[in-house]
């Protein structure tokens, strides 16, 4: 055996005590998996194509509850990091003839940079203000991609960028690992000290401020995070459509992230995902009654929000899980006493 | 053209007002961010073009019971999809994205994406020191004074608007006050709605009409709520007319780049709020824990 | 809570079988996709005239090739393009790898063609557009023949053609303004809406007006979508302009006929206004939009032999009359044309038979120049002018241009109010 057995025998212990103990865990060690696996099933190009522009969505989705989810500062206007980046990518591709895994990554560092310049006037303000004003700046930033269309293309946008590989298979590979690795670090970063203080500003913020914080140098930290991983998806988004035009900015899709998030379950970043991988094969699905497509998916959304307006993802994981009285660990619905604790679960 | 930047940006600014209060009302009393708002205003203006065109119904007669229609079913909306889920914020807000949503479609599948219209009640011009502006004009804004002059009354004047005020203000002491705090809320909604729904009725002659044109007023009314306090109705009231102005005069001012008159108009906005987080005449609401 | 989505994953894909299995095909047609916005006119236009031509080849049996007669079988995708540019191209994909479709015909809004056109190119199949104007779509046929040639463009004209025609209506009415008005240097105002499409129209216009013996008073750039322009209208009044060289392809086109009919004001409206080609512009404006005067692509007119009839039929089927997107029906033609030629379902082979296109269509005799685009000129494809006058779109050019007239045409009217201003 020696020492790969040594590690195999770690790994699979890590496993056991790490992912097999909770259901969801493993419900997300299985989509992963089936993520992963999928292609050897089937290849059809239409299939690829929807789980590529999920994987995408899902990253821009989970980036949205990055930042809104876990620090509450409600973002209305989350197109303006994917059309950011997007166009930010698109030119240093035209312009520069960079390649995608250079273009992309330097896109999503302009919307970090677009993160900042309006993070900082969005600081002084919280709640609604702040969702509505963030709105406003896709919309100005907007009117200034029709001012200048020798540089943004006005209403066509720009076009002819490269591809992001030579193969559909291989677009697919890059978009779904990426999605579950960003989506990871996501998760561990909301998991860490830095997402424990942001997820206490949103709780009372004026709290962490007396606790000798400085929530405003988080606040801009999680613009910025944020920014960064929605700016991934439009740089993602620019080299597999090969198009960045204005319909990266609309109002319309600002709406659907907060719809996708939201319908997910906040708080999460797992939530958001798995929304965008239910509702956007959903409107896909819905193409079988083309006129009333969208009149469906919005009833939908609707009732089921009725049910579980914490979203979806939460109401399942409460009827699966349970949260220890005592230590807040969460257990299996079967155990009769807490894994960790071994208090007794009601 | 001072003429007609005064007069463009006193009706704008009317419809803008209607919109805003109404919104401001609902945000005020209920905590609703209603984004469904400019799609009972578009409803209403489709009622009317339905009344004029399929059932021969005079304008005057249309109108009113347009307006009454859409806060009818606003109430039944708010009673079916969002009074059970009112502690949800999150989920209230997109469930009426998605209602905004489900009146669109419903509204695309009806009458296609053409572009409708209706005529004009009056027709004709009166040239006032050499710059000509149609009658439909003049009467859209009295109408829109009219009822911006009902709703100050409703709201200063009778118990119903001391209840919404007072709601509005304080939640929940109104509620150990011993007001019914839900059934004010379904009566804000409603009331709300039919400001949306009177705008709705000031504009279709004058508007082009297709099932977006819910999108452009819905900026705007968010940023004129924005701009001049959220829940103050007196903000909402003077952030309408800085907006509209600001609109109006770009496309006076500067006709090449009269497409930018919305950016110019949320960049005031954003500035404003630079200076005065809580908008022009926004209370600073108690850190609602 | 994540086993929902894996569950839901697999309901996913048992739906997607499902579709694939209820769509399964039989060899024994051709399938045509029909792509556009199907809630809203340009798609209905791309379907309907689409319609009416398989019918009309299907009744005669269908297609032959080889042996075999194969009917037409149209398949509807509604690419939602307005709404949603990756809805379209995921409509597109959908149509290819799922409803296997052979040929596609249709598109609008360029931002999709674009990306749209791609995507049919990845996969060698044929796409007629019927719908975006934009150079750019037939030069990639010249930049990379390989790849592009299997686009061609049947409607509308390029919109370089576009802007030619423009400049001879205004040309046109600026003669019969002054001479019937006795107007020695007449004066132009041009409003064209904030889209790249418009941009080199006011360059050429700013450029050439003068050396056509107009002058320019001024440039209004209104959003594609304003709901007000009397602030124009009122600033274009005070210019003295005779003329309003309009370029609009959005609702703003309506407001401004409107508000134009509206305040009488007194200067002739021409260029283009896509809203105005459509039936409803007349009841949109309240009657207002009279004498509004547009580029088209139909009118009831004799442009060739079957003009009139296609037009006739096509109204009393679809209660209105055929805007430019129902130049699908010639690509369905085409197409139908080069299957029995290339005698083969070979896309390169109809390719090499649809460069060869020379038919006499709906719209003029339809030829397809070395960028797979359809060639404008007298003889060929000319668009026409059409002028609102007293509820009908009536033909006002070509008439007596380059020897051209179609028959049924009538002379350009000047609005009354501005004759009545300007005569005195």
């Amino acid at each position: 055996m020696g020492l790969p057995g040594f590690y195999l025998r770690r790994a699979y212990s890590l496993f056991r005590g790490e992912v097999l103990v909770l259901p969801s865990r493993v419900a997300v060690f299985i989509f992963a998996l089936g993520v992963l696996l999928l292609p050897l099933f089937s290849q059809d190009p239409y299939l690829l194509r929807i789980l590529i522009f999920t994987s995408i969505f899902a990253i821009l989705a989970a980036s949205w509850d990055l930042l809104s989810g876990f620090t509450g500062q409600m973002n209305f206007g989350h197109a303006l990091f994917f059309g950011v980046a997007a166009y930010c990518t698109a030119l240093l591709n035209l312009r520069l003839d960079l390649p995608p895994w250079i273009s992309i990554p330097l896109g999503a560092l302009g919307a970090v940079l677009a993160g900042l310049i309006i993070g900082i006037p969005c600081l002084r303000l919280r709640g609604t203000y702040l969702a509505l004003t963030t709105l406003a700046f896709p919309i100005i930033l907007m009117g200034v991609i029709f001012a200048i269309p020798d540089i943004t293309g006005g209403e066509l946008g720009l076009s002819g960028i490269d591809r992001l590989s030579g193969s559909r298979l291989t677009d697919y590979y890059i978009t779904s690992v990426l999605m579950l690795g960003l989506g990871f670090i996501m998760w561990k970063i909301t998991d860490s000290k830095t997402g424990i203080i942001l997820h206490a500003i949103r709780e009372d913020e004026v709290a962490v401020r007396s606790s000798g914080i400085n929530t405003t140098r988080y606040k801009l930290l999680a613009f910025c995070l944020s920014g960064f991983f929605a700016g991934i998806a439009g740089g993602l988004y620019a080299h597999i459509m090969r198009t960045a035009g204005p319909s990266t900015l609309e109002v319309a899709l600002s709406f659907q992230i907060v719809i996708w998030a939201v319908f997910g379950g906040i708080v999460s970043i797992y939530g958001p995902i798995a929304g965008v991988f239910i509702l956007f094969p959903l409107l896909e699905f819905l193409r079988i009654m083309p006129k009333i497509r969208m009149l469906v998916f919005a009833f939908i959304v609707l009732v089921t929000l009725l049910y579980m307006p914490q979203g979806l993802i939460p109401w399942l994981r409460d009827k699966i899980e349970k949260e220890c009285p005592r230590c807040k660990i969460r257990n299996v619905t079967t155990r009769k006493t807490c894994r960790i604790c071994t208090a007794e679960l009601d | 053209m001072i003429q007609n930047i005064i007069i463009n940006g006193l009706i704008n600014g009317s419809i803008y007002a209607l919109l805003a209060i109404g919104f401001s009302l609902i945000f005020g009393v209920a905590r609703i961010v209603n984004i469904a708002h400019t799609a009972f205003y578009m409803l209403a203006a489709y009622f009317i073009y339905v009344g004029f065109h399929y059932l021969g119904m005079s304008p005057y007669i249309s109108m009113p019971l347009s307006v009454l229609a859409v806060g009818l079913l606003s109430i039944i909306c708010y009673k079916i999809f969002i009074q059970p889920i009112r502690e949800h914020e999150a989920a209230v807000l997109i469930a009426t994205i998605a209602l905004a949503m489900v009146i669109q479609e419903a509204l695309l599948i009806a009458f296609g994406g053409h572009y409708l219209g209706v005529p004009p009640l009056v027709s004709g011009y009166a040239t006032i020191a050499g710059v000509k502006v149609t009658y439909q004009h003049f009467l859209a804004l009295s109408v829109a004074v009219l009822a911006l002059f009902g709703v100050w009354i409703l709201l200063m004047k009778t118990k119903l608007g001391l209840a919404l005020r007072s709601t509005a203000q304080d939640r929940e002491v109104a509620n150990l006050m011993g007001m019914n705090e839900a059934r004010v809320a379904m009566v804000t909604m409603g009331i709300s709605v039919m400001m949306a729904g009177i705008a709705g009725a000031v504009v279709v002659p004058l508007y082009v009409l297709d099932p977006h044109m819910w999108m452009h007023p819905l900026i705007m009314m968010l940023a004129i709520v924005v701009l001049g306090g959220l829940g103050s109705i007196k903000g909402s009231f003077v952030g309408a007319y800085i907006m509209a102005f600001a609109e109006v005069l770009v496309v006076f001012l500067i006709p090449m780049g009269a497409f930018l008159k919305g950016s110019v108009a949320l960049s005031i906005m954003i500035l404003v709020l630079l200076i005065r987080p809580e908008g022009l005449f926004g209370v600073a609401f108690e850190e609602e824990r | 809570m994540k086993k929902s989505i894996f569950g839901w994953s697999v309901l996913m894909a048992v739906c997607f079988v499902m579709t694939i299995g209820s769509l399964a095909w039989g060899a024994d047609d051709i399938k045509i996709g029909v792509i556009g916005p199907m809630q809203f006119t340009q798609g209905e236009g791309h379907w309907n005239g689409a319609t009416l031509a398989a019918e009309e080849i299907n009744k005669k049996g269908g297609i032959q090739v080889g042996n075999t007669w194969l009917p037409i079988k149209l398949v509807k995708v509604d690419s939602n393009e307005f709404l949603s540019v990756p809805d379209a191209t995921n409509a597109m994909e959908l149509a290819i790898s799922r409803h296997k479709v052979n040929f596609l015909i249709g598109g609008f809004r360029t931002e999709a063609v674009l990306v749209m056109q791609d995507i049919a190119m990845d996969n060698k199949k044929i796409f007629i557009g019927c719908g975006a104007a934009h150079p750019k779509l037939c030069s990639r046929v010249k930049e990379n023949y390989d790849r592009y040639k299997y686009w061609f463009r049947v409607t509308p004209i390029n919109s370089r053609y576009l802007v030619k025609v423009d400049f001879i209506l205004l040309g046109m009415v600026a003669k019969i303004m002054a001479m019937e008005l006795k107007i020695p240097k007449i004066k132009v105002a041009i409003v064209a809406e904030k889209a790249v499409w418009c941009d080199p129209i006011v360059g050429i216009a700013q450029k050439n007006l003068p050396k056509m013996g107009m002058e320019v008073v001024g440039v209004w750039r209104p959003s594609p979508v304003a709901t007000d322009v009397t602030a124009e209208l009122s600033a274009i009044q005070s210019s003295g302009a005779h003329i309003i060289f309009t370029s609009f392809s959005s609702s703003v086109g309506i407001t401004f006929a409107k508000q134009w009919g509206e305040l009488q004001v007194p200067a002739a409206a021409v260029g283009i206004n896509v809203e105005a080609q459509k039936d409803g512009f007349w009841a949109a404006t309240g009657g207002k939009g009279n004498y509004t005067l547009t580029i088209n692509t139909y009118a009831r007119v004799r442009i060739t032999d079957v003009t009139i009839a296609f037009f006739d039929k096509y109204s009393k089927r679809f209660k209105g009359a055929p805007n430019y997107t129902a130049g699908t029906y010639e690509a369905v033609y085409v197409l139908a044309d080069a299957i029995e030629k290339a005698d083969s379902l070979d896309p390169d082979k109809i390719v090499k038979a649809m460069e060869k296109t020379k038919r006499l269509g709906t719209a003029g005799t339809l030829v397809f120049d070395k960028t797979h685009d359809v060639t404008w000129g007298p003889g060929f494809v000319t668009a026409v002018g059409t002028q609102w006058q007293n509820g009908a779109n009536k033909c006002v050019w070509p008439l007596n241009w380059q020897n051209i007239t179609y028959e049924g045409a009538v002379p350009y009217v000047i609005p009354p109010w501005v004759v009545a201003h300007y005569k005195k």
